[in-house]
């Protein structure tokens, strides 16, 4: 029988998907339309607005997974845990799609799919970082212990990552890799318009709100399957006793 | 008990244990050859390449033979449920952490010691110069750090071995970077400022771990 | 002069939109096989 109380879908929710959904609507306009053409790279520069604003939202996924992760270490709330979870869930997707979209926007202009910026290398291996976050969330099967083992790797594996930064900027400055015969240094080496500045804050804002809607479906979702493990741990406990 | 005793008390049971057995010990130096073999026929037999080649094979063959010692670090205790009694003593938990970072530090320094010669060996190239003795210390003591932590996170997991590579590797990227680039440059004859910044480098990511430790090990072994 | 790397920039959209749209229908499964879930 189904004994969770199944909360009311909240007003502001929906108000914010709303919102999401249309400020995302205006943002892929003002990039493929209202921002002007970019004259070395073309169209694929457009991409551009998309991919740091989801580089920038992914960030904000493991930021906050990583706030919550030290906040549930200091005080055990289990809320915290579903906090963390959903923060590298989300960053993970994000960051994957930047990754992705850096890779295509990279390949017209450098001839490869691939190069060993520092942002974008540091960002996969942020990727693998976290995915083992997962794994190890699947490896223990109490709640208690899932939650705080996995807060703390969600910690470790945050601060590594200025230092994994740093090492590959150090190795591509003493090693640079050349490109279709100039080094290639960063991804945006443009000069923006003011056409093209609005077109990327609103890109970053909409994708703020995406991720804040985001956010809060999943810590709703989290927070029903906590319920719902307890439930069934519980259930198997009694179970036992008998 | 004093902090300090208490992390020499830890260190000195690793080692002793592992001395009685030596079972772990051998078999991270045959994995260790093993790769280093294995390196060698994936790269074609050039010299050039070869000599480029020698840091990165070093630095990867150590890693991976050093997750058969981390894994050991706690399953160790899980048998003997001796970790239970150690913390019953009011001491500060990270001494247990920083015993048995000094314990696996021995034991990569011992892999070391034998793997460095023999593929210097096999790669016909002389590998003694302070600056490697420098940056192998400093690599295997990050190492140790950092994989001491994460087996102190795994090794209450069914499958402990399966999950401290793919914690470990992502999170020691850094540190491995460094070191082989830093190995490279002094064995090829690269600028001592290069590999003071990798030098420098490995030993933030040191002291990072080393406060990691300080910090998060009373969280990692809570439930013992 | 300008190269056309009109096809470069559909296939980067898409898969942000995709991405996008495909994280969100996750959710939605997701809540919809709590909702709809067989209890012993």
């Amino acid at each position: 029988m189904d004994s969770i109380t199944k909360k009311p879908f909240p007003r502001a929710l929906l108000v914010l998907d709303i919102l999401a959904a249309v400020s995302l609507a205006v943002a892929l306009w003002m990039a493929l339309v209202y921002a002007p053409r970019e004259l070395v790279m073309g169209d694929v520069q457009r991409v551009f607005y998309f991919h740091v604003a989801s580089a920038w939202t992914g960030m904000l996924g493991y930021l906050l997974a990583v706030i919550t992760s030290i906040a549930f270490l200091r005080t055990g709330k289990m809320n915290l845990d579903v906090a963390s979870l959903a923060g590298i869930e989300i960053g993970l997707v994000f960051t994957a799609l930047c990754v992705i979209s850096g890779s295509i926007w990279a390949r017209p202009i450098w001839n490869t799919w691939w190069t060993w910026d520092p942002r974008l290398t540091t960002a996969f291996i942020m990727e693998l970082i976290y995915a083992a976050y997962l794994l190890l969330r699947r490896g223990v099967e109490d709640p208690a212990q899932r939650a705080r083992l996995s807060a703390v790797y969600a910690i470790i594996g945050f601060i590594t990552v200025p230092l994994t930064f740093l090492s590959i900027r150090i190795f591509r400055t003493i090693h640079p890799v050349i490109f279709g015969g100039e080094a290639s240094v960063g991804s945006s080496n443009f000069v923006m318009s003011s056409q093209m500045l609005q077109a990327f804050l609103f890109s970053l804002f909409a994708f703020t709100l995406l991720f804040a809607a985001f956010y809060w479906h999943r810590l709703r979702l989290g927070l029903r399957q906590q319920q719902i493990e307890a439930i069934e741990l519980q259930r198997r406990q009694d179970e036992e006793e008998e | 008990m004093t902090y300090f005793a208490t992390i020499m008390l830890v260190f000195r049971k690793d080692l002793l244990a592992e001395r009685r057995s030596r079972e772990i010990l051998s078999s991270m130096l045959v994995f260790a050859l093993l790769s280093v073999i294995i390196f060698i026929f994936s790269f074609e037999l050039l010299a050039d390449l070869q000599k480029a080649a020698f840091a990165g094979t070093l630095w990867v063959s150590l890693c991976f033979a050093g997750t058969l010692g981390l894994t050991r670090s706690f399953s160790l205790e899980r048998e003997n449920n001796a970790l239970a009694g150690m913390m019953l003593s009011p001491v500060d938990r990270s001494a247990i952490y920083f015993g048995k970072v000094l314990a696996n530090w021995v034991f990569m320094l011992v892999l070391s010691v034998i793997l460095v010669p023999v593929e210097g060996f096999f790669f016909n190239l002389n590998p003694f110069q302070w600056a490697t003795l420098g940056i192998i210390l400093l690599g295997t003591l990050g190492y140790a750090l950092c994989g001491t932590f994460l087996a102190g996170i795994t090794g209450r997991l069914r499958n402990r071995e399966l999950y401290l590579p793919i914690l470990l590797f992502p999170v020691i990227i850094p540190l491995l970077l460094a070191a082989i680039r830093a190995t490279s440059a002094a064995l090829n004859g690269g600028a001592a400022g290069e590999i003071g910044t990798w030098l420098l480098l490995m030993s933030g990511y040191d002291i990072l771990f080393v406060a990691v430790g300080l910090l998060l090990f009373e969280a990692v072994i809570a439930d013992a | 002069m300008t190269p056309d790397t009109t096809a470069y920039m559909i296939a980067g959209f898409s898969v942000i939109l995709i991405g996008v749209i495909g994280y969100m229908l996750s959710l939605v499964v997701r809540n919809w096989m709590i909702n709809h879930r067989q209890r012993k």
